[in-house]
């Protein structure tokens, strides 16, 4: 590559950046993670102003203001694909190897759609508007992915 | 019957000697005077661990007396309302001894309606982790010899052709005159302390990942051939935290700090780590 200065005194360092972090998933979020490892329900919560049930949970209603911490219901572990889009870069962090599917699922009786993996069918075959249903993980990360993946299922 | 978020004002009020902490109130005696407007005058008499709570006209007697509105009141004992704002809001005073009341405030368990229970404590999900990021740092041309000037136990400095000030590590440009550095000139390598921040909370090394021990000093040496603000940062020998110097100018006062060497690493690669640190050069 040609460059326009000196460089005989350019080279690289190598480097190994290390983050320690601590992630507090705040007492709506820990309560939505435990009951959906402890008890497979998705819990969202409902404002009674506005009649929005948020999944996942949130503490304030967006619009409302108003606070939703005692405001739980649950919601179904079915829903639709309102919208998706395909992985296709690898990277150490990601949860699957690529090509996957990220799909963005509205459960039934939520407002607000979820954003998860979208497995059992080639990335080509997805389309907005199909069946999915939620499979738990078998072992628990305290996470969001105590949902392994959603998969499709019959309307 | 009058309520506020949903409670029995009065409910509120009667269930206060019930829900008084009694194993927590040896040692306390005296009666507090609570003036709820509305929710009438209310005298609360503690003894021997014990509370008893009556209405009373005449709260004169009393260690303190706390005046507030129903609302405010109800809103404080359910946890809606901060006791702390509703003060500096004038919502709510405390006539009389308030460190008497504020320790009496404590002794009361937390307010729950009829019919609901305790609900049990909240699992918090906390989850910890350290994330790995591999990285590429260029150099260019003008860092690029400045590290190799250190395997060669150089320290170099770019010199602005406009102020004339060093800069160490170097840069291309002196942002002060915004024009382009190019006199190299060698500094050092030994120096004098100038400023010492003792380190308690260490980041990780960008190079290794690693976490430095603390405490740790991160130094400012002025390097001969250096003057003013041209100091050199890098660290200081750990063991030697506490005997050091610093040296400061004040009102053209010159004090001198201690005299620094620099310790070179056996194997150099030209990194910032070529320099392990700086110690005393007694």
């Amino acid at each position: 590559m040609q460059s326009d200065f000196d460089t005989s005194d350019c080279y690289t360092i190598e480097g190994k950046l290390a983050l320690p972090y601590t992630y507090f998933a705040g007492r709506v979020g820990s309560r939505f993670i435990t009951t959906l490892r402890d008890q497979h329900k998705i819990m969202g919560v409902r404002c009674a102003a506005c009649d929005t049930v948020f999944v996942p949970p949130r503490q304030t209603c967006e619009r409302c203001l108003g606070d939703l911490t005692d405001s739980w219901c649950e919601v179904g572990s079915r829903g639709r694909v309102v919208n998706f889009t395909v992985v296709r870069y690898p990277d150490r962090h990601l949860p699957r190897p690529v090509p996957f599917v990220l799909a963005m699922i509205l459960l039934e009786g939520a407002d607000t759609p979820i954003v998860h993996l979208l497995e059992g069918i080639p990335p080509e075959q997805v389309a907005v508007d199909m069946a999915v249903e939620a499979v738990f993980a078998e072992t628990t990360t305290n996470t969001i992915r105590d949902i392994d993946h959603f998969k499709p299922c019959d309307a | 019957m009058t309520t506020y978020f949903g409670v029995d004002v009065a409910d509120v009020i009667e269930t206060m000697p019930s829900r008084f902490r009694k194993e927590a109130a040896a040692g306390i005696a005296g009666s507090f005077g609570y003036d709820l407007g509305e929710a009438g005058r209310w005298r609360l008499a503690v003894r021997d661990g014990d509370a008893a709570l009556a209405p009373a006209e005449d709260l004169d007697d009393c260690l303190a007396v706390v005046a507030t509105d129903p609302q405010t009141f109800v809103g404080i004992q359910l946890g809606k309302i901060d006791a702390t704002e509703a003060m500096a809001l004038q919502k709510l005073t405390v006539a009389g001894d308030r460190g008497a009341f504020g320790s009496i405030t404590r002794l009361f368990q937390k307010y729950l309606p009829p019919g609901e229970e305790a609900l049990p404590e909240t699992e918090l999900v906390v989850l910890k982790q350290t994330i790995s990021v591999d990285q590429t740092f260029a150099t260019g041309p003008v860092m690029g010899r400045f590290l190799k000037g250190l395997k060669e136990k150089k320290i170099l400095a770019m010199r602005c052709p406009v102020c004339g000030r060093l800069q160490s590590p170097p840069r291309e440009i002196c942002a002060v005159c915004r024009v382009r550095n190019t006199e190299w000139v060698e500094i050092g390598p030994k120096g004098e302390m100038r400023m010492l921040e003792y380190v308690y909370y260490a980041s990780p090394d960008p190079l290794t990942g690693e976490t430095r021990e603390t405490p740790y000093g991160a130094i400012g040496v002025l390097l001969d051939g250096c003057r003013d603000e041209e100091v050199f940062w890098h660290l200081l020998n750990p063991a030697q935290l506490d005997r050091v110097q610093m040296g400061s100018v004040i009102d053209g006062q010159v004090r001198h700090g201690s005299r620094l060497r620099p310790v070179w690493a056996e194997n150099r690669t030209g990194s910032i780590d070529d320099i392990q640190y700086f110690e005393l050069d007694d």
